[in-house]
């Protein structure tokens, strides 16, 4: 029996070799782009994927999309090695960590590789420009004037993130204790917490409870994570807590609880322009492959139906090209975006 | 002398001593945060942890007969991501419906890792960890490459999560339920001795007229019908459906029943060991949040921390009531 | 007659050259040859020099299979290994930015494994009675959680002095050092399971822990030194795995665990204890490695590559099993 399993795989071998590679290889006039995600199964990336992808094929490019098996370092650091085996000419992600793929980043540089990171940035090193969905002090702006404006100026809240090494989302948190510093507007509003969910429903509900038990009087919880904002909304509307809620969020997961009154907890949240950012990240990676921008600071150019921009200098040292402002999903127009995402 | 009875029962028996533990961290917990033990808190203590507490009786049975399977967050995913794209997509809307679908799916998975377990002699940790692998990509695929089934699109499914009956959540209802069948099932049934049976001789239990193959077959696919319910409550408690939901709970599903000392290699454990170990784990969650002076950073060691002690704590008691047996022989 | 061959212990072969083909290493070598064949086929980009380009981060787990299969012929498994590497990296990267010289950095990340190693082999050795599995699940969360502590807020660090690291993962012509360093240790060992009295010991263990005790087999001096090692090893991995990150975060080696036990299972050393050897592990890791270069290179989604590896697993210990069960079941029709 031993011997037939032998014989059985050798014949497949022998019958794959033999089918000599069928490489059917088009002459690609188009850029050919390597979309890289945070990992598998992020409805987040996929929105923005799926403009992104739509924006570049209309232009006559390639993209492939590459999920990485966890949301890890290491593993981008696995997908980045397949990538520079390959001819690709841009690599567009969204990283799992600001630092870790910098050897394998500028390997690909090395190698003729364009790199555009957008959604979550890799270091100035590692780049050659950043998309940026919106500014991080414009982000934070709008979070703080929200709680600002839910606490009606004064009284305790809570931020809900997501784990504590998340690069977006520790960049925000930090922006807003900034701006609530500088500003005697804010001087009424107590931070009591930031509590960590990492993304997960049940931690996330946990931390939730955890935050109303503690601070009886507890006006807003701000979470800038769509995990962490669902579960929280959903734990708080459940129980029927005075405390409201604010964030970042999908519409789509954010419809049932957004609304007036007491019977919704969450009065509205922000989000940037999905489909929007999808779409300059196509743009800015077919522009940087075609040489029409190097990445450097002052250049312009015109992303189709959304206009022309510029790239400026980001906070970190390098360059950014930044899409524009936050959203605000109220409960006029969540239904309406809850379609699109 | 009552006093010394009462000693050698708690010292005596498992169970009486995570009660005791559990009272302890209950009572501990609760003068310093009062907001911890209220009925409401209560109820939803169980509700966010309905579905590491159902998984731990399928895992009891498992571990009964000597197994183990951390497959079941994978087959929770794929369950649950099925049913949450099916009522997206309005192929079904019935909640009945759905958790049916959801548990025979589980079924299917449990069935299909029994049979390989069972019938080709894989050790089981190398069969649920390929099926791990198996079960948690095919919820990836079935979700369209990374669709979420959301609150909104969930429909009347999701008020189950929220509806109450007596008084009491449904969730709540449902996690009740299953402990009482199960704790009849292991006690008084002939079917749950037979796994007993197993677990402790395998050999003996063969040679006694029992089907082996049959029994792990069957706490296999048991494991997997309560897999599949888990993933039906998960996607009604959270009211969202994503294939990477409870990554890595399998381990917390496999701690509880050690720390209610289920033991690993068979034939030793109980439901309301079971029970009491999840509650343990429970509360930890719930309380290191709810205690102020523990940072945040701390609360993943403090919990491991915590497992060490306990199940350290079970051996060397169980050491002594063992001397203490021993001695009783000798006088 | 055990660890000889990875599948049967009692068969006498009649002839060694057909007995090597139809032994498990010898079916691996044959699938060696076919899963390269079919990468080949299947990616334009499959050659010497992208594997060798791609190997090093998939080798640095394969140190963990080496070790990782002495624990598997005990009949344990240490799921803690993962944490240890995020532990000893996230260490080594501090001592290396605060200026020490690169040789206190490897010494630092071997001596932070060696002694994670040493209190997962001290509360086993202590209390034999509790299950491998539950106290290094523990570790596991204890190992992580104190590199979230010592990380802090932000969790994640990056080398300031990259020299060092960048040395390590130098190359000789194309092929990089880990890969001598991987053969070396595997040959090592391969000699000390395969030939050593220690070797010999730890298979007496994995078969029969009670009849290894009476035979005068320092059973529990044994497991300790041998999850000792396995944390010093974990060291050695995390060094290469920040040489191919400059720097650590809160999850790295996130499930490591379960790809070295992986490797090793697919190379016929069984969970149960007592079977098989280290050629079949590496032969096994090699297969995954290149399974995993090819199909990545042509971008089939991760998930699909994770079912096909799991599906393998339970395929290459489920078939010889059913077909053992066949023959036997044949042998007794014909009598």
């Amino acid at each position: 029996m031993n011997k037939k399993l032998v014989s059985a795989l050798l014949c497949g071998a022998m019958v794959l070799g033999c089918v000599s590679p069928v490489a059917v290889q088009a002459e690609e006039e188009g850029v050919k782009i390597a979309l890289v995600a945070k990992s598998a199964g992020n409805a987040f990336f996929e929105i923005a994927a799926a403009s992104f992808v739509e924006t570049a094929e209309a232009e006559g490019s390639t993209v492939d999309i590459i999920y990485p098996e966890e949301a890890t370092a290491d593993a981008q650091i696995k997908s980045l090695d397949n990538l520079i085996s390959q001819d690709y000419d841009v690599i567009c992600i969204s990283a799992n960590d600001e630092n870790a793929l910098q050897a394998k980043l500028e390997e690909a540089m090395d190698a003729g590789i364009k790199v555009v990171s957008f959604d979550s940035a890799v270091n100035s090193d590692s780049r050659q420009v950043f998309v940026n969905q919106a500014g991080v002090t414009e982000v934070a702006q709008a979070l703080m004037d929200a709680v600002y404006d839910i606490c009606d100026g004064e009284g305790q809240w809570a931020i809900l993130s997501a784990t504590s090494q998340a690069t977006n989302q520790n960049a925000w948190i930090d922006a807003m204790k900034e701006i609530m510093e500088s500003d005697e507007k804010y001087a009424d509003l107590e931070l009591v917490e930031v509590a960590y969910g990492d993304d997960e429903s049940q931690k996330s509900t946990d931390q939730t409870e955890a935050l109303v038990t503690n601070y009886p009087d507890l006006k807003c919880i701000c979470a800038p994570t769509t995990v962490g904002i669902a579960a929280a909304a959903k734990y708080l509307q459940d129980n029927d807590c005075t405390c409201k809620l604010t964030g970042l969020g999908l519409p789509s997961e954010m419809l049932e609880y957004t609304g007036d009154g007491d019977d919704y907890s969450c009065p509205y949240f922000y989000l940037w322009d999905m489909q929007g950012l999808g779409t300059l990240a196509a743009y800015t990676s077919i522009a940087i492959a075609n040489e029409e921008i190097t990445g450097a600071e002052g250049e312009t150019f015109t992303a189709g139906d959304l206009g022309d921009f510029e790239i400026v200098a980001a906070s970190d040292g390098g360059t950014e090209i930044i899409l524009g402002l936050p959203l605000e999903f109220n409960p006029e127009n969540v239904e309406e975006y809850a379609e699109l995402y | 002398m009552e006093n010394k009875s009462l000693m050698k029962k708690i010292t005596g028996s498992r169970e009486a001593l995570l009660a005791v533990i559990l009272i302890l961290m209950i009572v501990i917990v609760t003068i310093i945060n009062p907001a911890f033990f209220t009925p409401k808190s209560i109820s939803n203590l169980v509700k966010n942890n309905a579905v590491t507490m159902v998984m731990a009786l399928g895992m009891l049975c498992v571990m009964l007969v000597g197994g183990i399977d951390i497959s079941i967050t994978s087959t929770l995913a794929l369950a649950g991501m099925a049913i949450g794209m099916l009522i997206k997509y309005e192929y079904i809307s019935s909640t009945v419906l759905a958790f049916l679908i959801a548990i025979a799916i589980g079924i299917a998975c449990g069935l299909v890792v029994g049979l390989v377990i069972s019938r080709a002699d894989v050790p089981p940790i190398i069969a649920t960890m390929g099926f791990m692998y198996v079960y948690r990509a095919m919820a990836y695929l079935i979700s369209n490459g990374g669709e979420w089934a959301s609150a909104s699109a969930l429909g009347t499914f999701k008020d189950f999560g929220t509806s109450k009956f007596l008084g009491l959540n449904c969730v709540v209802w449902v996690v009740i339920v299953c402990y009482v069948i199960f704790f009849f099932f292991m006690k008084w049934t002939r079917t749950g001795r037979k796994i007993y049976a197993v677990g402790s001789n395998p050999e003996a239990a063969e040679v006694s007229g029992i089907n082996v193959r049959n029994i792990k077959l069957m706490v296999y696919t048991i494991m997997g019908c309560l897999a599949g319910l888990a993933g039906a409550l998960q996607v009604a408690v959270y009211a969202s459906a994503m294939p990477n939901m409870q990554k890595g709970g399998e381990m917390d599903v496999i701690a509880a029943c050690v720390i209610g000392g289920v033991s690993m290699s068979g034939g030793r454990g109980s439901v309301v060991g079971a029970l009491l170990g999840a509650l343990i784990l429970a509360t930890i969650a719930k309380a290191l949040p709810l205690i102020p002076f523990f940072d945040q950073l701390w609360l993943n060691t403090i919990k491991g921390i915590l497992i060490l002690v306990v199940v350290v704590m079970n051996v060397i008691l169980q050491r002594t009531a063992d001397n203490n047996a021993l001695k009783r022989r000798e006088m | 007659m055990a660890g000889k061959s990875g599948r049967s212990i009692n068969n006498v072969p009649e002839n060694p050259i057909k007995h090597m083909l139809l032994s498990w290493e010898g079916i691996l070598v044959v699938l060696f040859i076919a899963v390269n064949i079919f990468c080949i086929w299947f990616s334009e980009f499959y050659n010497v020099s992208s594997v060798l380009r791609q190997m090093p981060v998939y080798l640095a787990e394969v140190f963990l299979m080496l070790t990782m299969a002495f624990i598997l012929v005990l009949g344990e498994i240490d799921i803690s290994v993962g944490s240890i590497v995020c532990l000893s990296a996230t260490i080594s990267c501090i001592v290396c930015n605060s200026g020490a010289p690169f040789i206190i950095v490897i010494l630092t990340a071997l001596a932070v494994g060696t002694v994670c190693g040493a209190i997962n082999g001290l509360i086993l050795t202590n209390f034999p009675e509790l299950p491998p599995m539950i106290v290094t699940l523990a570790t596991q969360i204890i190992f992580r959680g104190i590199a979230e502590i010592v990380l802090g807020s932000g969790g994640s660090i990056s080398l300031s002095n990259t020299a060092g690291f960048k040395a390590i993962a130098g190359k000789v012509g194309k092929v990089p050092y880990i890969l001598f360093l991987v053969l070396i240790l595997g040959v090592i060992a391969a000699i000390i399971l395969g030939k050593s009295t220690f070797g010999r010991k730890v298979y007496a263990i994995g078969t029969n822990r009670v009849t290894a005790h009476y035979s005068g087999i320092h059973v529990q001096k044994i497991r300790f030194i041998i999850y000792t090692v396995m944390g010093t090893i974990s060291g050695l991995c995390a060094l290469f795995i920040v040489s191919s990150s400059y720097g650590a975060n809160t999850t790295t080696g996130e499930g490591f665990e379960m790809d070295a036990i992986a490797m090793a299972v697919f190379g016929g050393i069984s969970s149960t204890g007592g079977k098989g050897n280290i050629a079949g592990g590496i032969i096994a890791a090699f297969i995954i490695v290149c399974l995993r270069i090819g199909l990545g290179q042509r971008n089939v989604h991760s998930q699909v590559i994770l079912l096909i590896i799991g599906l393998l697993l339970v395929l290459a210990v489920a078939l010889p099993n059913i077909v053992s069960q066949i023959q036997k079941a044949a042998k007794v029709k014909k009598s």
